[in-house]
């Protein structure tokens, strides 16, 4: 049986600077034009980085209070109205101070409770389940949900592009930064999308990690780790078959038949893997919301930014079902949502 | 306008014990803080009036506190930005200044001008009980001069405000002691709801000059030895006086929601009441308290159910409490709703600030309902349990308490000793959002009264900036076009993202860190502005021309889109697209010139729309034809028909033709061209700078010869001889295509470069004379030499690059009138910013314009957001201590610290009595002071010199707590007297180097003895120290200390 519904009341995003396209890609790390095309499909991302001089723009917290911000404006809230804040990311600006509460001090939130989720894919899933959870209890009435991703620390502008392996240069082509924000409140708040089921499963148990992103400290920082690594066999063999359960498995809380289903937010990995899985998901008739070609893997950001393009293709009533794989350790999520 | 109208607090601005400003006022009410100190020694020497009260009672002329709440700084003043000598600052009530202070940044913070009140009826209510400068200086007989008259009385504190801001609306003090300034507010809420007035300020002020009121507190009974109110606590033991000040603007909340100005709090209902004929004319009255907020409530449509948090009179003494929790307890007990109200006194934070008291609470409620947070109340921890709070269904905060979402109310109270009780009911504001366009580029406008204030004023505003959201850029610009745009002293920075705004400012503030005083290029104009548009000719045209402006222009991209539709049948293509494209580049002239003419058409309109029109016209060649659009002589449909006609008939004309740039005169120039009949003189742009244009063949062999003569001619990149005798055959074509022109004179003064003159009154524009136009020379020169007579203040010149304005300012140089001339060009060129309109109308207005700022924003971009408001200069000061009554005041050795021209209006004999806070190192008393100087200097390796008593030991010189404890060490060492020092009380209480003196001071005086002494003591600073320690002379101090200590 379905749980009484909370409401989403607005999605705010905020990607930094002008889109990056693979042209300019080649000019400044040397990725092939074509290999990217072929094999990643995403046209464009946008870094907090200038990738020309290396200059970071934006941290985290910069770009995801300007989502926060959007979201706010959009719901018709001040800041004040925030009783809670809760965030994803698997990349924030420091360890400590918990970027979260930077984002809340940049918007004037204070004494709220405030929760960081340390994730990745799945993470903009998880932080919405949590305020769905604390507004059911009735512990709040209005939450402030984010997520977000800057992979700066990762970008190495001042390198000879020829002296990369492709793995290496797969991270330029597939990521890009981003974050958004959503308000999500007890009682619905103008045209907002009632909340059915937000569901998160852990599928790790003895799996290997598909993906890893490491960090360092004055102890091993000269350690010859890798910083950030992808089983891409394992994601590509993986991911279609626990997105199909997550959306399985939502359905059936929900009490939806496919055919119900209006629009299907498939899991974003790159735009050819994303588009692969999308076709190969159930409800066929399902109109697909892809945004990962055009915006690049920002993570915890996606679901934000696959929601925001939703809501700006769609009027009138209808049924949502939204699906994230993290391939970390292995986490399949899911949201159904529903405009009556 | 009804009798219930609610009222809006639009703005505000405070300054109380520990904190400054209503930021610092929010961080001491939620982080719990104490606000209180020591008194300090400007104001009078406590030691001296303090005893601690016998078994008999208190003695005669003591008070039983050293301590209190009391403001920084409060001798600051800056009194040439309000036009007031510094003289007649020094015979000010200080509580007048801090009033203009804060009255001004009250209205800065509603985002609004000041100058925008001027000449209105706004309205100033001024609660004031204090009158000691009064009582300081209008006994001194001798020394009343004329000045004393409007530097007194409670009435000043409000006229003061009335006249400096030219408010024209009622204006008044109220005294009804300590409910003064929320007595003062019910009046101004009774004037906006009556239409009285539009605006109102509402201001509490409160100054504790003299120990008169400490000495009456103690002997009355009601004065806390702690100098410390603890409202509704066990440990309430009496009252501590408090100093303040708090001005709040009002306005009718539809006014403010029409305006879209951000509302901190709605105000619904005030009520103000008297006790009668009580207990007693100073005892207060349960049952009429309770009486007035039965009212309040009933007026106010709420009950016990509604109100979420009461802030109370609450001063602390066993007796008032008691009666207010009674008062409050009859309505409170019959809330039905779930849970208690929240009551709290702000009077538990730094004590009772009397005059300014009312509004202590309300701005505390306020700022409590603008964060949607109630602060915790101090000495919540000790409730009385006398007082039966839960019972009553009320409830102190321990900590802060979050406001459920939704419209919630709030109640204050403030009582007047006298029996004049007042009470006030508010709401939460409506919820009013303001969406932004997204991110619209902005132009940040910030001025001020000197230059010297223009860098901490540009850091603040940065500092602001950098935590506000990025999409606000355009609204955060267009507030301070509206707010910050008045003042001489000028900065303007234009941006297309908030980061590069902050960076931008802080640039300024770096550059005008480094600028000489009185050297500062964004200064108004005092003379009456006149602009001149100056329109470029051909060869300024480049790919993308001017392409910024039609994405950050509304404006010109309209004007853009309308002369390109006019253009379009003519040319046969879409010029706008081919610019914003960016892949044409404009070499052939049929496309330049009709290319040329829109930019300028275009840039000419939106700067019209701008509020920067042209008072004067002048165009170069091609120019010519968007000066005569711009005067009134050419329909713009007729002026695309002919430019692109034009442009065409000359792209139609063979090759062969060139121009050749000569570095001669005309006359020079002309001498050559004789014998050279495929030649003529085609432009003369300026003393040696001419043009000559013709067959390339003849150019060629011109150029030979002048390079036989050493001078170098620079051939220009054109495609035709233009202006010149091959441009005949065109000639007849193109005035038969103007003959249908209906001949106009200009409507403005149009300066011809056909003529190389003022176009006379007979001459209109007609066919002869554009036909004439194109092989006539340009006279450049000498139609700008004739404008630059005619004593333009400006000159903009209009187009895509800056061509004419390293000539205009070459001629500029050359004229005597004209070197006040200050030229710009609209649009650089290809480098330009992306948000160039914006900059433009910055450096026009840092030049002495005024733009209308409006034009370049979109209507969802033009709503005001609060900018921090202005940072007055402190560097005056003036003050005048308590001095022992019955005696002349003394003459101090130091004079008030008056800048510059100040010192001579307030020479040291003139300035007898006022003393200000020592400032140097030399200032400090001896003894313990310079031990204890050289000391921190020694551990903290400083100048000597640079630390002084006001230093902070943690803040300004760097002190961590390792060398806290060397620093004790070393203490304990020189002073073995005092044996082992308490180290939480250096860490916790001790701020700056006075702090750690008066400390030690104390410290050393174990001794009770006769107060003797009429010099100044060291003061100790540390309550538990001080309470325990009377005040022997300072002479034992010397004793105290070891041999070869200075002394």
């Amino acid at each position: 049986m379905t749980a009484p519904a909370v409401h989403l009341a607005s999605v705010g995003t905020c990607l930094p600077g002008d889109p990056v396209d693979n042209a300019t890609l080649a000019k400044l790390v040397g990725i092939d034009e074509q290999w990217a095309e072929m094999f990643i499909g995403n046209a464009a991302r946008h870094f907090a980085v200038d990738l020309a001089t290396g200059q970071v723009r934006d941290t985290l917290a910069d770009i995801a209070a300007a989502a926060a911000d959007r979201a706010l404006a959009q719901a018709g809230l001040e800041a004040a109205d925030i009783d809670c804040v809760v965030m994803g990311t698997a990349t924030p600006d420091q360890l400590m101070p918990a970027t979260v509460n930077l984002v809340a001090d940049r918007l004037a939130i204070d004494n709220v409770p405030t929760y960081q989720l340390q994730s990745g894919c799945a993470g903009a899933f998880q932080a919405l389940d949590v305020a769905r959870s604390l507004l059911l209890a009735e512990r709040c009435a209005t939450v402030l949900v984010i997520g977000g991703d800057v992979c700066a620390k990762h970008l190495e502008t001042d390198y000879d592009p020829a002296s990369r392996s492709s793995a290496e240069l797969v991270n330029y082509a597939l990521f890009g930064d981003g974050a958004g924000a959503a308000v999500l409140t007890a009682d619905p708040l103008g045209e907002s999308l009632a909340v059915h089921q937000i569901l998160n499963r852990l599928v790790g148990l003895g799996r290997e990690p598909g993906q890893v992103i490491d960090w360092f400290g004055l102890g091993d920082r000269h350690s010859d780790r890798t910083a950030v690594f992808e089983d891409y066999k394992a994601i590509e063999s993986a991911v279609p078959l626990l997105a199909r359960q997550m959306f399985w498995e939502l359905l059936d809380d929900v009490g939806w038949r496919a055919e119900q289903v209006d629009y299907l937010l498939p899991p974003q990995l790159s735009a050819r893997m994303s588009e692969r899985i999308s076709a190969a998901m159930p409800a066929p008739d399902a109109v697909r919301v892809n945004v990962v070609g055009s915006v690049g893997n920002n993570g915890n950001a996606l679901p934000f930014l696959q929601l925001a393009e939703l809501l700006q293709r769609w009027r009138g009533p209808g049924r949502v079902a939204a699906v994230a794989v993290e391939s970390s350790k292995w986490i399949k999520s899911g949201l159904a949502l529903e405009r009556i | 306008m009804t009798a219930r109208e609610p009222i809006a607090v639009v703005g505000l601005d405070c300054r109380f014990p520990g904190a400054r400003d209503p930021k610092e006022y929010w961080d001491l009410l939620i982080q719990g803080r104490d606000g209180t100190g020591r008194v300090p020694q400007t104001r009078w020497d406590a030691a001296r009036y303090h005893r601690t009260p016998s078994a008999d009672g208190p003695q005669p002329g003591r008070a039983n506190t050293l301590r209190g709440g009391f403001i920084d700084d409060p001798d600051a003043f800056d009194p040439g930005f309000f036009g007031i000598s510094p003289r007649e600052a020094v015979a000010m009530d200080p509580q007048q200044r801090l009033l203009l202070q804060c009255s001004w940044r009250a209205v800065e913070d509603a985002a609004l001008a000041p100058a925008d009140l001027a000449d209105t009826d706004t309205g100033v209510f001024v609660g004031v009980m204090a009158n000691e400068w009064a009582c300081l200086h209008l006994t001194d007989y001798e020394n009343i001069t004329a000045r004393h008259g409007s530097g007194n009385g409670y009435f000043m504190g409000a006229n003061r405000v009335s006249y400096h801001l030219d408010l024209k609306g009622p204006s008044l003090a109220v005294d009804t002691a300590c409910s003064s300034s929320l007595v003062a507010v019910h009046l101004a809420l009774a004037a906006l709801r009556s239409g009285e007035c539009d605006y109102a300020l509402a201001a509490g002020t409160n100054l504790i000059m003299t120990p008169a009121i400490n000495i009456f507190y103690t002997q009355a009974g009601l004065s806390a030895p702690d100098g410390r109110c603890k409202p509704f606590s066990s440990a309430a033991d009496g009252i501590g006086r408090a100093e303040g000040v708090a001005v709040l603007l009002l306005r009718r909340l539809g006014d403010a929601l029409a305006d879209r100005q951000p509302v901190y709090a709605v105000l619904n209902e005030t009520r103000v009441n008297q006790d009668g004929r009580s207990n007693g004319i100073t005892a207060p009255s349960r049952w009429s308290q309770q009486r007035l907020i039965e009212s309040a409530w009933r007026a106010a449509g709420v009950t016990a159910d509604d109100i979420r948090f009461i802030e109370a009179h609450g001063t602390g003494t066993v007796l008032g409490d008691m009666i207010e929790a009674q008062a409050l307890g009859r309505l409170t007990a019959e809330r039905g709703a779930g849970g208690s109200i929240a009551l709290g006194s702000v009077k538990g934070n730094f004590g009772h600030a009397e005059g300014a008291a009312g509004l202590a609470g309300l701005v505390k409620a306020v700022l409590a309902l603008h964060h949607r947070t109630v602060p915790p109340s101090r000495y919540a921890d000790e409730e009385n349990p006398e007082l039966q709070l839960p019972t009553r269904r009320l409830a102190l905060l321990k900590a802060p308490q979050r406001l459920p979402s939704g419209t919630v109310h709030a109640a204050v109270s403030s009582f007047g000793m006298g029996g004049t009780n007042a009470h006030a009911v508010l709401s939460s504001p409506p919820r009013t959002p303001h969406r932004s366009s997204g991110r619209a580029p902005g132009v940040f406008t910030l001025s001020a009264r000197t230059p010297e204030r223009l860098r901490p004023n540009l850091l603040a505003q940065a500092d602001a900036l950098a935590r506000q959201p990025a999409d606000r850029l355009a609204q955060l610009c267009w507030t301070s076009n509206r707010v910050k745009s008045r003042l001489p002293h000028r900065v303007a920075v234009a941006a297309h993202d908030l980061p590069g705004l902050v960076r931008g400012l802080r640039a300024e503030a770096e550059r005008h860190g480094r600028t000489q005083s009185g050297e500062n290029p964004g200064r108004g104009t005092a003379a009456a502005p006149a602009v001149a548009f100056a329109f470029t000719g051909q060869g300024a045209q480049h790919a993308a021309m001017a392409a910024a402006w039609y994405t950050a222009s509304p404006v010109y991209a309209r004007l853009l889109d309308e002369v390109d539709e006019l253009l379009r049948p003519h040319v046969g293509r879409s010029l706008r697209d081919a610019i914003l494209e960016g892949d044409e580049d404009f070499r052939r002239t049929a496309l330049a010139q009709p290319a040329l003419f829109a930019v300028e058409y275009a840039m000419a309109g939106a700067l019209a729309d701008s509020g920067i029109t042209p008072s004067f016209v002048i165009g170069h060649s091609i120019g010519e034809f968007a000066a005569a659009c711009t005067a009134g002589a050419l329909d713009a449909a007729d002026a695309a028909r002919l430019v692109a006609r034009r442009g065409a008939l000359m792209d139609a004309l063979p090759d062969g033709g060139g121009m050749l740039a000569v570095p001669l005169d005309a006359a020079e120039a002309g001498r050559l061209l004789q014998g050279r009949p495929r030649l003529g003189l085609a432009a003369v742009n300026a003393p040696g700078r001419t043009v000559v244009a013709g067959d390339l063949a003849e150019l060629a062999a011109l150029r030979a010869a002048l390079a036989g003569r050493g001078v170098t001619a620079r051939p220009l990149d054109v495609s035709h001889a233009f202006h010149s005798p091959l441009m005949l055959p065109i000639v007849d074509a193109f005035r038969r295509e103007s003959a249908q022109l209906v001949p106009r004179t200009p409507g403005l003064p149009f300066y011809s470069t056909v003529h190389g003159r003022r176009s006379a009154a007979g001459e209109p524009l007609d066919a002869d004379y554009w036909a004439r136009q194109i092989t006539a020379p340009v006279r450049f020169a000498d139609a700008a030499a004739e404008l630059l007579a005619a004593g333009p203040t400006h000159i903009v010149e209009i187009g895509p690059r800056a061509v004419l304005t390293p000539l205009l300012a070459r001629l500029r140089q050359d004229d005597a009138d004209g070197a006040a001339v200050s030229c710009h060009a609209a649009h650089p060129g290809e480098h330009a910013a992306r948000c160039r309109p914006q900059q433009l109308l910055g450096e026009l207005w840092c030049a002495g314009l005024s733009p209308r700022w409006d034009a370049v924003y979109t209507a969802e971009d033009q709503v005001p957001r609060r900018l921090p408001p202005y940072l007055f200069d402190d560097t005056f000061r003036a003050w005048r201590s308590a001095a022992p009554p019955r005696t002349a005041p003394e003459l101090t050795a130091s004079t008030p610290v008056i800048p510059q021209g100040a010192a001579a209006a307030a020479p040291p004999g003139r300035g007898r009595g006022e003393s200000c806070p020592p400032a140097t190192a030399d200032d400090l008393p001896h003894s313990v002071g310079e031990l204890t100087h050289r000391l921190v200097c020694r551990v903290g390796g400083h100048e000597p010199a640079a630390v002084h008593r006001g230093s902070r030991l943690h803040e300004d010189l760097g002190f961590d707590s390792i060398q806290v404890m060397e620093l004790k060490a070393r203490i304990e060492k020189e002073l073995p007297r005092l044996g082992s020092l308490p180290v939480e009380d250096l860490l916790a209480s001790l701020s700056t180097l006075g702090d750690l003196i008066d400390y030690l001071s104390e410290c050393l005086l174990t001794d009770p003895g006769d107060v003797t002494a009429d010099r100044p003591t060291a003061d100790g600073a540390a309550s538990t120290a001080a309470d325990r320690a009377p005040d022997p002379p300072v002479e034992r101090l010397r004793d105290s200390l070891p041999e070869g200590t200075p002394s």
